[in-house]
């Protein structure tokens, strides 16, 4: 038994791990597999709105459908990737054995997954999961208009995984201001290292505020609460407040991680710095104080908030990722670019991300967002920034330390494949919505007019475009993992430490670290010399 | 031969013609407001597009590449306070031109055709006053009448969740909040036959949640109102 505790080898390895190697992976394993169960529920959810009419679901089925696919792409999805990434990579990035407090870490795993199940069980009770939509809005979420167990099955689910956010957040930043080695100041850090820094304030400020305003729903559900029930005093749009006060600066939180990412890969695919590496790092911490009052721009229908308050912030947050924008052309100015896989995802993300930003500001317009709110428009702005933004980029970063992880790489030919194919099914899938919104189509509908049929069934096959592209990419990994090329320490040319070490990095990262006189340490090595003082 | 400045009108409207024509005051000013922020996401797009574009082209490896590093340039402070400056001043006038319109969005009427409007699970009450009111219900949805070029105001509420009321021809929206009145400001500008939608999730039926705006000449909606109200409303 002594020895058994000692070296566990197998299952109880990875379920009584430490490792913040491990832990990334198992968060990555864990959220790319409720990407695929969140697309598949989107997926039928195209099929019953290939056409009008009901063919395929009825309209409670597909309420809990568009209700899991959004909660489960936020939550379970989006956020414990990004979380993932930073748990492999940040320790790597800043010279670092492993995180500050590694049982926390694993504990952190152990509750996001808990509360994953635990949301997404509703679907085995007799009324269903819940379906109120990501957003929650009260008195719809309330025990009148939705009893039943899988409303608060979504709560304790929320309210676990927002747990396990607020604890990783202290983690990472323990890690940051504790764990850099000699050599690494703030200013020599990698830019993902430095939005996950600003991306661990924003999840511990703003999680608690979501994990109170769930718990004063579950009160009002269970225990004779009145906050948000306007029959005996309470309010809905305090609900809304709470909701969104979390919900704008966690759509940060699902993007900053990857305008990191993607600002670490451009420069080392051009041969050049990072261009502008402070005013990039300015720029994250503005659009990080500015997340926190814009909160409200997802309100201005609601007739109860200042709307001309809540525009101007939401036009001033476009200012600093423009500028993010002109620091990566600037990067690939004069540079000498190549187009292996991750770039290319890379190129993706600039282009389809410009989408998403550019009608991000028509809907910061209050005259505009009457016209559009909650319309298939901004279901198609959103799309844009998370999936054309953060998914886009994610892949990069996938491509980009999949050899890091696994010591082999992805075959670049069905990478570039799976790229064109969801370049093509991504574009077909969410552009025509842009239409539709415009045209009037309301979001969260099972059925709808016929003049809006054929714009439908274009989509619907975009989307199936767009889940034949993320097969091949598990094609991919299924056989790159066994046969694929293998990697060596530093396949790129890469300019971060995790270059500098063996694919995988053995138990505590690092045999010797070289010299940190710059923030490309990896590329200081290779051509003996950099430093900026 | 077409003049020039009305064939750059056409193709502006051809470019912008994604939102259907406005049939209201309100959704007029929207709809001009949305044509000038198209322009200017256009003017964005293609510089910003276009300077991508350029440098993945201009500045790829070449094949005869000698191997040697590119100049490595990595920062300017001259050209990040431009390009810093740049959007600030585009969202500035942005803020201006919205403003501008928010005013006669929002504006609200001195004496209008007052519509009491409840939204419930799942339907509509369109209560007129004097007894005229119409009900409509998912396999029976509600028509109302309204005329044209008269101030309409549509105070909202509902007894039970969040709803909103949209007409998309209006290019307007505003939410149904239980415990609070609102008020929409609609004049409809041209008669015809509108659908409406509740526009936020409210529940199961919620896309069946629909009713028509039929408007009419002033004259003909006094006849239909009158009528409506010697038969004590439809419910």
């Amino acid at each position: 038994m002594a020895t058994a505790q000692a070296h566990p080898g197998g299952l109880a390895l990875w379920l009584t791990t430490t490792d913040h190697k491990r832990i990334g992976l198992l968060y990555i394993w864990t959220a790319f597999g409720f990407f695929v169960l969140s697309g598949l529920l989107a997926l039928v959810m195209r099929v019953e709105l290939a056409q009008p009419g009901l063919q395929l679901v009825d309209n409670h089925t597909y309420n809990q459908l568009f209700t899991m696919h959004g909660t489960g792409m936020m939550f379970f999805f989006i956020v414990p990737m990004a979380i993932g990434l930073a748990n492999y990579f940040v320790p790597l990035h800043i010279g670092a054995p492993d995180v500050a407090y590694p049982r926390l870490n694993a504990l952190t795993y152990w509750l996001s997954l808990a509360g994953a199940l635990v949301a997404f069980s509703g679907f085995f009770t007799a009324t269903g999961a819940a379906a109120f939509g990501w957003t929650g809005y009260a008195p719809l979420s309330g025990a009148t208009y939705s009893p039943g167990p899988g409303a608060d099955l979504w709560i304790a689910g929320l309210i676990l995984s927002g747990t396990a956010g607020i604890l990783g957040a202290i983690n990472f930043i323990a890690t940051i201001f504790g764990l850099r080695a000699p050599g690494m100041r703030m200013f020599r850090m990698s830019l993902f290292a430095w939005n996950i820094l600003v991306t661990s304030i924003l999840i511990l400020l703003t999680f608690p505020v979501l994990t109170a305003g769930l718990a004063l729903l579950f009160i009002d559900r269970n225990l004779g609460g009145a906050f948000f029930d306007p029959a005996q005093g309470g309010d809905p749009i305090l609900w809304q407040h709470l909701f969104w006060f979390f919900g704008h600066p966690e759509v940060y939180i699902a993007i900053l991680p990857f305008f990191g990412i993607v600002t670490d890969i451009i420069p080392v695919f051009a041969r050049k710095p990072v261009f502008g590496y402070r005013g990039f790092v300015l720029a994250t911490m503005l659009i990080g104080a500015y997340s926190f009052t814009v909160w409200a721009h997802h309100m201005l229908t609601t007739g109860a908030v200042s709307v001309m308050f809540f525009s101007i912030t939401s036009y001033l947050i476009a200012v600093p990722t423009g500028v993010k924008f002109f620091n990566w052309i600037a990067t690939m100015w004069g540079g000498k670019l190549t187009f292996e896989t991750p770039m290319l995802y890379c190129m993706g993300f600039l282009f389809m991300f410009l989408v998403g930003g550019v009608t991000g500001v028509f809907l910061a317009s209050p005259p505009i967002d009457f016209a559009v709110h909650d319309t298939y428009y901004v279901v198609a702005h959103f799309h844009y920034t998370l999936f054309g933004g953060s998914v886009f980029a994610l892949f990069a970063a996938l491509y980009y330390w999949f050899p890091k992880m696994t010591g082999r790489r992805l075959s670049e030919r069905l990478g570039k494949a799976q790229f064109w194919l969801m370049l093509a099914g991504f574009n077909l899938t969410f552009f025509p919505m842009h239409l539709l919104g415009l045209q009037g189509m309301p979001r969260r509908v099972a059925d709808y007019a016929p003049r809006f049929a054929g714009l439908n069934l274009l989509i619907t096959l975009g989307a199936f475009l767009l889940a034949a592209a993320i097969a091949l990419f598990v094609i991919n990994v299924w056989r790159s993992a066994r046969a694929g090329e293998r990697a060596g320490d530093d396949p790129w040319g890469g300019y971060t430490l995790e270059w500098t070490t063996s694919s995988p990095p053995p138990e505590h990262n690092f045999v010797a670290l070289p010299p940190i006189r710059s923030e490309r340490p990896a590329f200081d090595a290779r051509n003996g010399g950099g430093g900026d003082g | 031969m077409i003049p020039p400045k009305r064939a750059a009108a056409a193709v502006l409207v051809v470019l912008t013609a994604c939102a259907p024509e406005p049939a209201a005051a309100q959704g007029g000013a929207i709809d001009s407001l949305y044509r000038f922020f198209f322009v200017a996401a256009a003017v964005v797009f293609v510089v910003v597009s276009g300077l991508i574009g350029y440098s993945i082209v201009r500045f790829r490896r070449r094949p005869d590449d000698d191997g040697s590093l590119p100049p490595q340039t990595a920062h300017n402070v001259k050209l990040e306070v431009i390009w810093f400056a740049l959007p600030t001043a585009l969202v500035l006038v942005l803020i201006g031109v919205t403003f501008r319109t928010l005013g006669d969005v929002t504006e609200r009427a001195e004496r209008p055709l007052t519509i009491r409007t409840e939204a419930f699970q799942w339907g509509w009450r369109f209560d007129y006053g004097g007894g005229a009111v119409v009900v409509g219900l998912p396999e029976d949805p509600a028509e109302i009448v309204v005329p044209v070029g008269r101030p309409i105001a549509f105070e909202l509420v509902s007894g039970d969740v969040v709803h909103a009321f949209y007409v998309p021809r209006f290019l307007n929206k505003l939410d149904v909040v239980p415990g609070r009145t609102n008020r929409l400001d609609i004049t409809v500008t041209r008669p015809g036959s509108y659908e409406g939608y509740c526009a936020e999730f409210c529940g199961l039926l919620h896309d069946r949640m629909t009713f028509t705006v039929k408007a009419v000449p002033p004259e003909e909606f006094d006849a239909w109102l009158a009528e409506l109200r010697g038969q004590g409303g439809d419910n």
